[in-house]
């Protein structure tokens, strides 16, 4: 939030000074995500029966996926299957996924619903007034943040490149998995997301 | 007599019941779907690219878009009213639709018929989406909507992230037009 601000202040310079002859001024810009390997601080959030889980009694003994998700948006749920099936495979090896659903659209009720209708057996945290999601930097769903068991933030991004399940050329969240738990080096620890706005407060 | 009377008017009304019924039924069959009048052209990265980085005489605005995007869909008015406001003398203005392929032909058209859309519109045509957001801009992480104004010599003057302040977007297009080609 403080660097938010700081940045809204900076802007706000240098259109005062009238300094600009040509850059360009981004507006609308969610807050800057943290950099790889920062620390994801603890956090409370309900599920969707109001029971607060906080980020520690969800964390795998391995890791922490935690993947921003929406109801209605179409690219979100383009990987309902891949996101259970990314959550059932890693179970097995000690990573716990998380969905958290941002959007003040989108109530607990609905969010329910949706998990049932298509079988997200992961639990799914609502984020009231996007708290998390800002904190996170997150501004799509589905966006996925990879933690180790230490919340270090190991990497940062898309599940894979194609909406489309049939054009997956690249599985970079899979693939930064793996390579954490074969103890290598994660080749690529960013990739845009890309998807549905989050909808925030 | 009074037979033939009753029997003349009995005939017409079932002659006239025969002729409007295949009319009636025409009118409530299923209406066959109009096609969009809107064409979307598929673009690629490199293509995308050409577009961006050819010589032009005037600046150019992108917009960067999806029907699945509620703020999309909220800003398009606005934008319309741009494209018609400054019109392509004073100033380049095109489109880009990140839906899904299979929606080239159906509900981006449409949309842009409902907005009566006239600026090019294309939709990316790609597996992998990252180079064409890194390409654009390094710095935006593929939210949608994306706006980017660029001026004569191909620098981005202006961009916003999220649905457009039209009096800003205005303002900043004010400062690169050139006075009188409106």
């Amino acid at each position: 939030m403080r660097i938010r601000i700081l940045s809204i202040a900076f802007a706000s310079l240098f259109v005062v000074a009238g300094a600009i002859a040509v850059g360009a001024r981004a507006t609308g810009e969610v807050p800057a995500p943290p950099a790889i390997g920062a620390t994801i601080e603890d956090f409370t959030l309900p599920d969707v029966d109001n029971k607060d889980h906080s980020l520690k009694s969800l964390a795998g003994k391995n890791g922490t996926v935690l993947i921003f998700i929406s109801v209605q948006c179409p690219v979100s749920n383009a990987y309902n299957e891949r996101m259970e099936k990314l959550a059932q495979d890693y179970k097995t090896r000690g990573v716990n996924v998380i969905g958290i659903n941002s959007n003040v659209t989108e109530d607990a009720a609905a969010v329910k619903a949706h998990a049932a209708e298509h079988n997200l057996t992961f639990t799914i945290l609502k984020d009231p007034g996007n708290k998390i999601a800002d904190k996170l930097g997150a501004s799509v769903t589905p966006e996925a943040y990879f933690l180790d068991p230490n919340n270090k933030l190991l990497y940062h991004g898309r599940i894979d490149n194609a909406r489309n399940a049939a054009q997956i050329e690249t599985n970079d969240l899979r693939n930064a998995l793996d390579a954490a738990l074969a103890a290598k080096a994660i080749e690529k620890t960013e990739a845009k997301a890309f998807g549905c706005t989050i909808k925030r407060a | 007599m009074r037979f033939t009377k009753a029997i003349i008017p009995i005939s017409l009304f079932v002659l006239l019941v025969s002729l409007a019924a295949p009319a009636q039924k025409r009118k409530s069959g299923p209406a066959k779907a109009s096609k969009p009048a809107a064409v979307v052209s598929p673009i690629d990265t490199d293509a995308l690219k050409g577009l961006l980085t050819q010589p032009r005489e005037r600046p150019l605005l992108v917009n960067f878009w999806a029907t699945f995007c509620d703020p999309c869909r909220d800003e398009f008015p606005d934008l319309v009213k741009i494209d018609n406001d400054y019109g392509s003398k004073s100033l380049e203005f095109f489109t880009v639709s990140l839906d899904d392929m299979s929606d080239i032909n159906t509900e981006v058209p449409k949309f842009l018929d409902l907005m009566k859309a006239k600026m090019p519109a294309y939709l990316l045509n790609v597996n992998d989406p990252e180079p064409a957001i890194n390409l654009v801009d390094r710095k935006w992480q593929g939210d949608l909507p994306a706006t980017f104004l660029y001026n004569e010599k191909g620098e981005v003057v202006y961009k916003h992230f999220g649905r457009v302040n039209i009096a800003e977007l205005r303002e900043a297009i004010d400062k690169v037009v050139k006075k009188g080609s409106s």
